[in-house]
This record gives structure tokens, C-alpha cells and sequence, in this order.
């Protein structure tokens, strides 16, 4: 069963009053990683801002978990049950990694003992170290910053992870190193991985790619 | 929790913008805290003025609404017919008004001018030459009669009398001594006259007067009617006083009057001297002037004053209307120097009171702007971070809590350093303040005091007895060193209440405006925006 469904989706901006994404019609399971690719200006990022309930479909629906996200608090949907790895990150640099991801805990209001100890066997998973994790923001590479937010994500265990480029930024073997955490996520945490990506490296290391505004699906696994 | 916990946190980690924020709010704060103790200090000044103060009023007539009505043209009469028909009150007039529900105490006193006989001679510090015209057997005659040193409202006497060398004054009871009350009158020997005796003619004399003529208690001293000598009364001196300002005052009329003098005061009691007056007005002789029609009298001239004591200035401003309720005319007004002085006392800090309240309203009103101005363009600035927490699930809501709990906090911070400040700072400056404001009001005072000087050209009698511009003038001439000039603690507790009541009122209107940018921005708008 899927846990999130896209029927018939569609979306217009308000000022242009042209159709960004049209007739979409996704499924997408638990412990599966999804890619969604297609062109610059294909309407990647905006699918990835609808299924996050940051935007309103303008056509369809969005289910998840047999209920349609309009109907649902945005506020506790994003908070709880979808974590987004945005793709610049969005951490809040006055912070530290652990802080932001401490944050992010409170703010899904899940009751965690010890929310420090927690938190950085979070960052420990994304492969950070301590001394990172107490770092501020600004002081961590760009792919430390990644794992920090995919560790943000994760914080509050939700059943779908969102990601925007999730390696748009990063050398090859980073990449390889992510791919391998949202693998593990996948398939030994029963997680739904939903990537939207122009990479082809990352499509082919997905079990299924979405190709936007082409009506095609292909299966890789 | 978290939400505090963030803000207190996100305060740390932004020193910077907090500090900038928290020196305009301790800049609010310090100068509020300043105006708010001179506030304060204002009205504890005038409170405990009003607890502490001990209200007395005299009726006498009105001559300067007199001098305004004829000057107006409202009165056909002139100001002479109409100051020569007025009349004082009788004492049997004034006793109406004391059962006034407002007085809590009434006495009088009856004073009459008398010459000493021949073994009597007044105290004098006149120039030799002037001694031997002198003598106590000699008469003044003066014009509008005599004007006793205690007689604050006191009436005129009708025509030409005869002026004596002393002044006899007999009080209705104790309370009616002011000045032994006051203590600057004390016994030094002897006794004081029975206060209800109508037989035994007691009296008391100064000291001076006593050793002057070798007088000694139990002796008795005989004085004599100035309009008609061969009348002469006996009193019994059981006592002597001091008069600790006697070197000071009646000063300025003791070059020709010396019963003036405070030395040539003898005191007894009313019903002596109601006795004195009434024998010597049976055996009086009158006499009418053919040309001038004028009636004159060989008896003793005597003045009665009462005087009204109130418990507060409420009741004495309660009495101000219900005296003219019980029939008092228009042509009287009722006046007290001491409710004049307790207000004048106060009219620096008063004034710097009102100044201090225009100062809170402006600096509270560039400060509000400023804040406004500054938490705008403080939220733009963290637009991003309200993005990215509206985007990770905290409600604008809550985020709305988050920034108003940080400037809170920062106010808080601030309002206490700036009280802490504020309070060591309010006395010395309120202070300095004061003693600008009271040189200021002290040369108005001055100012006006030429403007009296200006009208010395007004008949004598109108300007020495209008009890009202005596009060003024007497205000503006003595009670200058009364003002108010030092406050020794200003910020209390109401000041502390009424700083955070700025401080939540301030933090409350300049928040909003971080609170409707908050609800305004959409997450994915400034996230893609920054994208």
C-alpha cells in the first residue's frame, strides 16, 4: 500500500496563470527510494514544495496515508510526518548542527529523554562526529551541512524523507555516501525516500524514477 | 519551553542586535525612571505636605475684588466710599460660620492699642532724638488705626484713632497663641494668664518690657486709655515671655510705631480685654465733627480676629463654599497662608513635575518610534530564519511568540539596569533639576514683588490689611526659603510598576509590528526567494 499518492495533480501559479505541473499521478511506497527527474524548469522543485504541503496543489490531491494532505495541519504534517533535506540545506546558522537538530525534535513535540545524547547519534548515523556536530553551521563543509540536514530530517522519524538535490553540491564520493545513508534509511528503517534530482547517478541508484511532464514511470529494481 | 529556551538562546548568539536594542530601551528607561521619581517625589511631597499641614483661614473683606469693581466700572462707588462702608466681621458673625461641619476648631482674639502710664515705658530701639518725642505718655495719631503683629485678619478701624505704645491682646483660648505654639513665643518667668478668668486682670509681658522698667511678677502695671488719659486699667503681670523673633520682626514699623514692636506685646485673655473695652466704651465721650460729620469716640479701640482651623485642605476648601452657604456676604473672602505656603512650597517640584511629564510622553514617543523602526528592519533581517522554522513545522504562531519573548526579555534586562541607573541617578539630578526651577521661580517671584512695589501709591490701609495680596506678598517676601528645595529618595515601587508597564507597553507595540511580519511571510516564498 502506498503511503503517499499524488492524483491527478496539478499546480498554476497565481501570476503567470500557466500549468507548471499538470495531470500528475504518483505512487509512492515505504522502503523505496523514488527519484523524480526531468528538465530545469520541469516543476521538480515545485512537486517537491507540494508533497512538503509548502504549496497547494491547484488541481488533484495529494494522500498520504489515505487521507488528503489539504485536510490536514501543514504545520504537524511537515513537522511529523515528512522530513525535507532542502537543497540549500535551510539549517539555521546561528545554531550548531546538534542544536538544529535538537530544534527540530522540539518543535515535532516528540517526547525524546535525552534530546542531546539523542540528537547526536542522529548526526553520528549521517557520520558526524561530535566535535561537528557542536560546531555552528557556517564553520561545517557543504556536504557535513547536507548531513546535518538529512540528520534533521530524520530527527523526528517521519516515513517519508524529501530531498531536493540531495548531491547537487557534492563531489562524487559524497554523493556515494548519501546515496548509501537514504539506502540504509530504505531498506533497514522501512523509510520512503522521495529525491528530486538531475543527476543521472542518483536516478540510477533509485528503485524507481518519475520522469516529470512525460507520463512515464520506470522501474529500476 | 523550547520556545524560550530558542529565544534566550538566539539573544546569546545575537549580541550584537540585543545590545543596540537593549541601549535604546535603557536609554528609555534611565530617562522615564528620572522623570517618573520627579513625578513621584512631586506627589509625596504633596501628600505628606497635605498630612502634615495644620490649616487656619481668616475671613476679611475682599478689597481687591472691591479695587476690580470699581476699577471695572461695575460700582458706581468709589474704592475710598466702598473701603470706608465695608465692615469687619463681629465676633458674633464669625461665630455663625464656626458651626461650619468644616471647622474643627475656632478662637479669636480682641487687641486694643494702650499708652503705659508714667512708670511704664515702652521698649524702643528708635535714635535718640526721636526717643524723648517718644515718651510713653506721647500719642501717635495714625491713620486706619492700628494693625496688631498677630492679626492676620483683623478689621480697620472706623476714622482717625490714637495710636498707644502698646499693644493688648487678649486670646479667646490657647490654641489662639500662634505664636507660643509655634514656639517662637515662650514663658520665661511667672505664669500664664488664667484663660477663662473675667475677674482677675492677668496679663504677661516680654521680658524686654519687664526688665526695662524692673518689673517683677506679682507687680502690676497700669495702662492708659491713648484717647482719653485720665482712664486707666491695672493688670496684674503673672508671667514674662521671650520672643525668640522679636530682634526681627515689626522691624520695618518700629521707626514710628512702637506698639509694633513685639517687646510692647501684652497678652491676656479675651474676656479681660472685652471687659476693658466695654467699661471704657460706657464711660466714653462722643463727639461729631460739624465739617467733616465724622463721629468720633474717647473709648478704647479694639479689633476682634477670628481665626478657623480645618483638619485638611478638603475641609477648608469645604468651608470656602459653605460659609457663603450660611449667609456670608460676597464682599468677604476667606484666605490662609498656610494653605498659600503648602502650595507655593511645592510649585518648583510641581512644575518640574509637569516638565517631567512632557519629557516621559516625548522620549516615549521617539523611543516607541525607534523601536518600531528597529524590530522592522530586524525581522526582514530574519526573514530567513522564519522561513526555514515555518518550513521545518513551527507555526507562525509560535514563531510570533519566539521573537516577542526575546525583545521582552531584552526589555526586561534593560528596564532593570536602566531602574537600577535611574534610581542612584534621580535624586542628585532631580535635585540640580530643582534647584534650577526653584532660582527660576524665585526670580518670577521676585519679578512680581517689583510689580507690588509698583503700586505703593495705593492707599496705605488697602495694601497693609487686603489679607489677600498680605498673604501674596508676605508669601513671596518670607516663605521663599519653604520651597521644597531637596528630595532624599524618589523611585519607589510605583515608579519600579510604572517602568514595567512601559516596558510591556513598549515591547507590546513595537513586537506587533514583528508579529505581522511573521504572519505575512509564506515559508516557500522566502526560502525560493533566497534560493
Amino acid at each position: 500500500m502506498s503511503i503517499l499518492a499524488l492524483e491527478n495533480l496539478g499546480y498554476t501559479y497565481d501570476k503567470a496563470k500557466t500549468n507548471v505541473l499538470k495531470n500528475i499521478t504518483y505512487e509512492f511506497e515505504k522502503g523505496k527510494i523514488y527519484s523524480i527527474v526531468g528538465k530545469s524548469g520541469a516543476g521538480k522543485t515545485t512537486l517537491l514544495s507540494l508533497l512538503s504541503g509548502l504549496a497547494h496543489p491547484t488541481e488533484g490531491s495529494i494522500i498520504f496515508n489515505g487521507q488528503d494532505i489539504a485536510k490536514i495541519d501543514k504545520y504537524k504534517y511537515r513537522s511529523n510526518y515528512v522530513g525535507v533535506i532542502f537543497q540549500s540545506f535551510n539549517l539555521l546558522p546561528h545554531l550548531t548542527a546538534r542544536e538544529n537538530v535538537e530544534l527540530s525534535i522540539d518543535i515535532s513535540s516528540k517526547k525524546i529523554e535525552n534530546k542531546k545524547k539523542y540528537a547526536l547519534e542522529m548526526l553520528e548515523k549521517v557520520e558526524l562526529t561530535e566535535d561537528k556536530s557542536n560546531r555552528r553551521i557556517l564553520k561545517l563543509s557543504g556536504g557535513e551541512q547536507q548531513r546535518v540536514a538529512i540528520a534533521r530530517a530524520l530527527s523526528y522519524n517521519p516515513d517519508i524523507i524529501l530531498a531536493d538535490e540531495p548531491t547537487g553540491n557534492l563531489d562524487g564520493e559524497t554523493q556515494d555516501q548519501i546515496m548509501s545513508i537514504f539506502r540504509k534509511l530504505a531498506e533497514e528503517e522501512d523509510k520512503c525516500i522521495i529525491l528530486v534530482t538531475h543527476s543521472p547517478q542518483v536516478a540510477n541508484a533509485s528503485d524507481v524514477v518519475y520522469e516529470i511532464n512525460v507520463d512515464k514511470k520506470s522501474a529500476k529494481r | 519551553m523550547y520556545i524560550l529556551k530558542n529565544a534566550l538562546r538566539t539573544i546569546n548568539r545575537s549580541k550584537g542586535r540585543n545590545i543596540l536594542i537593549g541601549i535604546i530601551v535603557l536609554v528609555i528607561a534611565v530617562s522615564s525612571c528620572i522623570a517618573l521619581s520627579i513625578r513621584q517625589a512631586a506627589a509625596t511631597a504633596k501628600e505628606s505636605g497635605k498630612e502634615s499641614l495644620e490649616i487656619t483661614a481668616q475671613i476679611s473683606i475682599d478689597r481687591q475684588a472691591m479695587i476690580n469693581s470699581a476699577n471695572s466700572g461695575e460700582n458706581s462707588k468709589s474704592v475710598r466710599e466702598m473701603f470706608q462702608q465695608s465692615e469687619d466681621l463681629s465676633l458674633d458673625e464669625m461665630l455663625i460660620y464656626s458651626d461650619s461641619e468644616y471647622v474643627k476648631d475656632f478662637y479669636y482674639t480682641l487687641s486694643a492699642s494702650l499708652n503705659g502710664s508714667d512708670d511704664l515705658e515702652a521698649v524702643s530701639t528708635q535714635t535718640s532724638d526721636e526717643t524723648e518725642d517718644n515718651s510713653s505718655d506721647s500719642t501717635q495719631t495714625m491713620p486706619g488705626g492700628d494693625m496688631p503683629q498677630d492679626m492676620k485678619g483683623g478689621g480697620m478701624s472706623r476714622g482717625m484713632g490714637t495710636q498707644g505704645d502698646f499693644t493688648l491682646t487678649g486670646y479667646s483660648s490657647k490654641s489662639a497663641m500662634t505664636d507660643f505654639l509655634a514656639g517662637t513665643s515662650y514663658i520665661s518667668d511667672g505664669v500664664i494668664f488664667d484663660e477663662a478668668s473675667t475677674d482677675i486682670l492677668e496679663c504677661i509681658i516680654s521680658d524686654e518690657l519687664a526688665a526695662l522698667n524692673e518689673i517683677k511678677i506679682g507687680d502690676t502695671i497700669s495702662l492708659l486709655n491713648p484717647n482719653n488719659e485720665d482712664e486707666t486699667f491695672e493688670l496684674t503681670v503673672v508671667g514674662t515671655y521671650t520672643n525668640t523673633e522679636s530682634a526681627v520682626t515689626g522691624q520695618s514699623m518700629m521707626g514710628f510705631n512702637n506698639s509694633s514692636d513685639p517687646a510692647n506685646q501684652i497678652y491676656t485673655n479675651y474676656n479681660v480685654l472685652k471687659s476693658i473695652s466695654d467699661s471704657s466704651a460706657e464711660n466714653a465721650e462722643t463727639e461729631t465733627d460739624e465739617v467733616t460729620g465724622m463721629t468720633s469716640t474717647s473709648a478704647i479701640r479694639s479689633q476682634v480676629s477670628g481665626t478657623y482651623s480645618f483638619k485638611d485642605i478638603e475641609s477648608y476648601e469645604g468651608f470656602q463654599e459653605d460659609a457663603y452657604t450660611l449667609g456670608l456676604s460676597e464682599d468677604y473672602t476667606i484666605v490662609s497662608s498656610d494653605v498659600s505656603s503648602y502650595k507655593q512650597s511645592l510649585e518648583p517640584l510641581e512644575d518640574l513635575s509637569k516638565y517631567a511629564t512632557y519629557f516621559i510622553i516625548v522620549v516615549l514617543l521617539i523611543g516607541g518610534i525607534i523601536l518600531v523602526v528597529f524590530n522592522i528592519f530586524n525581522i526582514r533581517e530574519r526573514k530567513y530564519e522564519i522561513g526555514v522554522l515555518t518550513a521545518i513545522g513551527m507555526k507562525k504562531k509560535k514563531v510570533a511568540v519566539q521573537f516577542v519573548t526575546e525583545l521582552f526579555a531584552v526589555t526586561f534586562i534593560a528596564i532593570v539596569i536602566g531602574t537600577s541607573v535611574g534610581a542612584v541617578v534621580s535624586v542628585p539630578v532631580t535635585n540640580k533639576l530643582l534647584e534650577g526651577q526653584i532660582s527660576s521661580t524665585e526670580q518670577q517671584d521676585e519679578e512680581k514683588m517689583s510689580n507690588f512695589s509698583s503700586n505703593s501709591d495705593m492707599p496705605s490701609g488697602t495694601m497693609q490689611r487686603n489679607s489677600e495680596m498680605n498673604v501674596i506678598s508676605g508669601g513671596l517676601g518670607q516663605q521663599v526659603d519653604n520651597y521644597i528645595s531637596e528630595i532624599s529618595s524618589a523611585t519607589n515601587i510605583t515608579v519600579i510598576l510604572q517602568l514595567i508597564g512601559i516596558g510591556v507597553v513598549l515591547t507590546l507595540i513595537s513586537s506587533l509590528a514583528a508579529v505581522v511580519f511573521v504572519m505575512r511571510y509564506e515559508p516557500l516564498k522566502i526560502l525560493s526567494n533566497r534560493a
